[in-house]
């Protein structure tokens, strides 16, 4: 009986133990449930109010309006998820991915995916080149804005802040009316450390931003073609000692798996050219540092691909080492098509 | 006894360029006709390698008894579609991307049966070798 009657189930990723068959009669059950409790409610409510008409049932307030949504969210949420149920029972992966396609394909959403129809499963780049550049076509975004860093520092400072004085305030004016808080006076001891560590972490990000300035970088042409050579020009700011700075093609592929019941994501670099490394030397405020180079998409390079679980990415990566300032990495995502000029051999065949 | 399925791909060799046609051809052997109970024919792509599977169907057919001649789905039929630009064939460190034809059968009693043939989209792409970094290395302007 226990067999039939399980009350824990285990899981490892996809796998499960338990019927798949008597998990979606469940599912089914519990929408369905759903559904029919809130078409019986809401007709018997609007059934009452038709009989006994209420004129306060249409006044705005936590009353019958409440009521009236809760119930067709229930007909609404208990009907979708019944008939979803019902179509993925006994499909195969095949056909939910093409019902998932088809649906894709209405014309309203169609238009949206026009590029992406064109070109599946390759991101857009209509972000990376909206931005024309100075010396340069284009200006490519940054993957990570340190503005927002630098931000969402201030305002957690600024909260901490504000918060400790107000608590100070109250706690020496209980000691000057000989009625001291001692819960608040205890609970002060490590607030006030996290407010500290609050101002700590953002005069750090903001001497981050000042010191080590923007980075921007520019390119030729946008997307990339494997097999075509492109041009990339860096202005990095700030008042610094640079002790290395790199400027990299990066391809990178990234997994996104399960393992027990935790998401993992895994990065690899598959590929790496180094387009322009200089050492030792020093950048002002007044004359930001500028360097151009030249790069080769490889002819059999894979083209920019993403998933839902899988992903390559290619990538100009800007690392930089400098005396006194932590370690720079800042990316800037490119997008690489495939190359449509190639032709098959005449014999061969598939692995 | 599991029903046999055989697949051919017309073109010789198994490698497309993409926007090039793929004509197949599909039959089913060793099983009662009206065991059938639908089968469905789809060129798809998915990935291997450490990530979870993903899977993209590009072209999807599925046949009832109704749809067939005398309702016997085990004849051999043919199909075509025109292949997209992306995403190509892929061998790479941690993610792989295959095209394959598929052919899944439905039995009336027993699970369900299915059978892949492999092909290539593309040149058969894998991750480059790295450029020396040293060769790149350039000088202050």
């Amino acid at each position: 009986m226990a067999k039939f009657f399980r009350l824990w189930e285990k899981k490892r990723g996809d796998r499960r133990t338990g019927s798949p068959v008597a998990a979606s009669v469940g599912e089914a059950m519990f929408f369905g449930t759903l559904f029919i409790l809130g078409i019986v409610a809401l007709a018997m409510l609007l059934a009452n109010q038709a009989m006994k008409p209420d004129p306060h049932f249409f006044t705005l307030g936590l009353g019958s309006w409440l009521i009236l949504i809760v119930l067709t969210s229930f007909i609404l949420i208990g009907g979708g998820g019944f008939v979803l149920t019902i179509l993925e029972v006994g499909a195969s992966a095949e056909r939910r991915s093409a019902l998932v396609r088809k649906a894709g394909d209405m014309e309203f959403i169609r238009e949206v995916r026009q590029r992406g129809r064109e070109y599946p499963n390759i991101p857009r780049d209509a972000n990376l080149t909206n931005s024309p550049g100075v010396r340069l076509t284009y200006r490519l975004p940054g993957l990570e804005s340190t503005a927002w860093q630098l931000a969402a520092a201030a305002i957690t400072c600024l909260l901490c802040v504000g918060i400790a004085t107000v608590l100070i305030v109250i706690a020496v004016h209980g000691f000057q009316i000989d009625r001291p808080q001692w819960a608040l006076t205890a609970f002060l001891v490590p607030f006030s450390s996290v407010t500290g560590w609050s101002v700590y972490y953002f005069a750090r990000q903001l001497m981050l931003h000042t010191g080590i300035g923007p980075t921007s970088v520019e390119i030729s042409d946008h997307p990339l073609y494997p097999g075509k050579a492109y041009e990339v020009f860096l202005v990095q700011s700030g008042r610094l000692h640079v002790e290395q700075l790199t400027i990299a093609l990066i391809c990178e592929e990234e997994a996104t798996f399960r393992q027990g019941t935790d998401i993992r994501t895994e990065q690899r670099v598959v590929y790496r050219d180094e387009i322009f490394c200089g050492e030792d030397f020093h950048i002002d405020p007044a004359k930001p540092f500028e360097q151009s180079g030249s790069f080769h998409v490889p002819a059999q390079a894979m083209h920019s691909f993403k998933s839902g679980h899988n992903a390559v990415h290619w990538k100009i990566l800007v690392t930089g080492r400098f005396e006194k300032w932590p370690p720079l990495a800042r990316s800037f995502p490119v997008i690489v098509f495939p190359n449509e000029s190639w032709e098959p051999a005449e014999h061969g065949a598939a692995d | 006894m599991e029903p046999l399925i055989s697949i051919r791909q017309l073109a010789a060799r198994r490698i497309y360029r993409p926007g090039e046609t793929l004509t197949c051809e599909y039959q089913i052997d060793a099983i009662d006709p009206t065991e059938v109970q639908a089968v469905e024919a789809s060129v798809l792509w998915y990935t291997t390698g450490k990530g979870d599977q993903d899977l993209g169907v590009h072209y999807f057919q599925r046949r009832t008894p109704y749809d067939a001649e005398q309702g016997d789905l085990r004849r051999l039929h043919r199909f075509q579609t025109v292949l997209p630009r992306s995403p190509l064939s892929y061998t790479g460190a941690i993610v792989r991307i295959h095209w394959v034809v598929r052919v899944r059968v439905f039995r009336r009693r027993g699970k369900d049966v299915y059978v892949d043939q492999g092909f290539q989209l593309g040149p058969g792409l894998r991750a480059p070798p790295s450029v020396n970094p040293q060769a790149h290395t350039a000088e202050l302007e």
